[in-house]
């Protein structure tokens, strides 16, 4: 019954009432054919605005109704709480205290009257209010829910985003690596190439010493080169799976048994930081919420997807909620193709589960 | 004008329907004259009877659409509610027209005294109409076809007597019968009446007038569009 939370219905059923309050009065007090024609009319108005959003002028048709029943029965005067209800509900109030006016010449009990009017005026009043105001809440709900899904918008554009900054930047490392190979090893070991060609057409045995030097130095300075550029190209900070590592051998609180099995190196840089957040994540929760003594991490990679598994055996009973931590691991996941699963049945299982594009880390 | 010719065809498709537009308005033409009351025949009497019936016969027709989800094909067909109710309600009151002329002009070739066979019909066209228009306003407000119609038979019984027009309303207390003139009935009957011992016109007109509001009101409470 949703239809009986809305203000609008309460306002029709007013409307109708008021026809019920006109006949009641018509059958108690005259019964006559004319006015029983004023409340068809008044009724047809009335069935107009149940239907249709009707302008505000429409109360002129009511109140020339009533008017022109005035001289033939007294059932017209107290019709005028039609018209002073429908002004009201528009805001209008100020106009529809006219219709007062008719208090000083009517046919009917002048105070039975006053009160009647006063009532549909102050119900009108009530329901502008509440209109307006339902009004107004929506406007802002839609705002919120517009900001909402904007914000969502942003955050999926982000995540996006990083992906294909981690891309770009593995592209920028392997064109960094190659010019570094060719600027400082190409160089030399072309150059003792060309001389080793070049050693055997030499007779002359002084000058070919002296060549056999040259090649030895240019080997020597580009195996120096080699170790320098790579040492140099080795990042200080730990990368893919020796982070793992590092954050479960970091972790005291609980034995974690950890395991791993395919190829790593096949997982792309921006994948490693879900898996790194959905373990931080895990390990986090079963400090904060769980009374587990032993948890197991198992990584597996094959060619076409990286799943990570995070058990425990705590016995916290069931909370069915998710939280944000996890919502928004769930909501990464997504963007990247995959999927972050919960389970609670046994222990706490989180597995994160996500497809690798082919070509994977080389790309 | 497809769903007009349409809504013709499939008002004639069962046999109850039929034997409630064809037969049992042949059969009226063939009732007897009353002693005292009615005044007029009493096939004639009780034709509004009839004509309530078909009204909610034809009626739930379009109850049926909705039922079966034909209205909500049709509300992404290129084809306005406005368009599918009115040529649906131009079917019917064709088949309710064409009935009351069957009525009365078979009576008068059948020599029943009808005393304004002209405006008889004119009233009973008006009653047709306001009878559709009901049964349009009643229906909207129910999910089933059967249901509605049980409902719908029983509550005409009390507006049949009630109104006047089973039993004189003479017969009545005061209050009933006051109240007697809400009911549509009470205005055919009245209508009756005129036709036997009226004079001025204007009060025939009257009596129309009202029907014509009823139609009106009900046209308006009964056009919503309900899709479920």
């Amino acid at each position: 019954m949703k239809m009986i939370k809305e203000p609008m219905f309460f306002v029709n059923v007013w409307r109708f009432l008021m026809i019920g309050v006109l006949i009641h009065l018509w059958i108690m007090e005259e019964a006559t054919t004319n006015s029983f024609i004023l409340i068809l009319l008044l009724m047809i108005m009335t069935s107009l605005r149940w239907r249709f959003a009707l302008p505000v002028w429409s109360v002129l048709v009511d109140a020339f109704i009533c008017f022109l029943f005035f001289p033939y029965t007294a059932i017209s005067y107290y019709g005028l709480a039609v018209p002073i209800f429908e002004l009201t509900i528009k805001g209008r109030a100020v106009f529809s205290l006219l219709f007062f006016i008719s208090l000083f010449f009517t046919s009917a009990s002048p105070n039975l009257l006053f009160w009647f009017f006063l009532q549909a005026l102050f119900f009108g009043l009530f329901s502008y209010l509440t209109l307006k105001n339902q009004k107004v809440n929506k406007l802002e709900a839609d705002e919120q829910r517009k900001a909402r899904y904007e914000l969502e918008r942003i955050k999926i554009d982000l995540l996006e985003a990083n992906q294909s900054v981690s891309q770009q930047a593995g592209l920028m490392e392997r064109y960094r690596i190659s010019r570094e190979l060719h600027d400082h090893l190409g160089h030399d070991l072309t150059g003792a190439s060309l001389a080793l060609q070049a050693y055997e057409y030499i007779q002359d045995p002084h000058e070919a010493d002296k060549l056999l030097e040259e090649v030895k130095n240019r080997l020597e300075r580009s195996t120096k080169s080699l170790r320098e550029t790579v040492h140099n190209m080795t990042p200080t900070t730990l990368m893919g799976v020796e982070n793992l590592e590092y954050i479960i051998n970091n972790y005291y609180q609980i034995d974690i048994d950890w395991k791993k099995s395919g190829d790593t190196l096949q997982v792309p840089a921006y994948m490693w930081s879900l898996l790194e957040a959905c373990l931080k994540e895990a390990l986090t929760n079963v400090v904060r919420h769980s009374n587990a003594t032993k948890i197991e991490v198992d990584l597996h990679v094959t060619g076409t997807i990286a799943r990570l598994s995070i058990q425990d055996n705590g016995t916290v009973p069931n909370q069915n909620q998710t939280g944000s931590g996890l919502r928004s691991l769930q909501m990464r996941a997504r963007s990247l193709g995959g999927s972050v699963s919960i389970n609670r049945d046994n222990g706490f299982l989180l597995v994160c589960v996500i497809p690798m594009e082919k070509g994977g880390a080389d790309k | 004008m497809t769903i007009f010719k349409f809504a013709l065809k499939r008002s004639f498709s069962n046999t109850t329907n039929l034997i409630f537009l064809t037969l049992f308005p042949i059969a009226c033409i063939f009732l007897p004259n009353g002693e005292d009351w009615p005044f007029l025949p009493y096939g004639y009497q009780y034709f509004g009877i009839l004509i309530l019936f078909v009204g909610i016969r034809l009626a739930t027709i379009i109850l049926e659409d909705r039922e079966k989800g034909v209205v909500k094909r049709l509300a992404v067909a290129p084809i306005s509610h406005f368009q599918y109710l009115s040529q649906n309600l131009l079917a019917y009151s064709v088949i309710l027209i064409l009935q009351c002329i069957l009525v009365v002009f078979g009576g008068v070739l059948y020599g029943q005294e009808l005393y304004q066979p002209g405006w008889l019909l004119f009233l009973f066209v008006s009653f047709s109409f306001a009878s559709l228009a009901i049964a349009l306003a009643w229906i909207s407000i129910y999910r089933k076809k059967d249901v509605s119609f049980l409902v719908y038979m029983s509550l005409i019984f009390i507006v049949i007597i009630l109104g006047g027009l089973m039993i004189p309303i003479e017969i009545f207390p005061d209050l009933l019968k006051r109240i007697a003139i809400i009911f549509p009935t009470f205005w055919l009957a009245e209508g009756l009446n005129w036709i036997v011992f009226g004079e001025n016109i204007l009060d025939f007109l009257l009596i129309n007038g009202v029907l014509w509001l009823y139609t009106i009101i009900f046209i308006i409470i009964g056009s919503t569009r309900k899709i479920y």
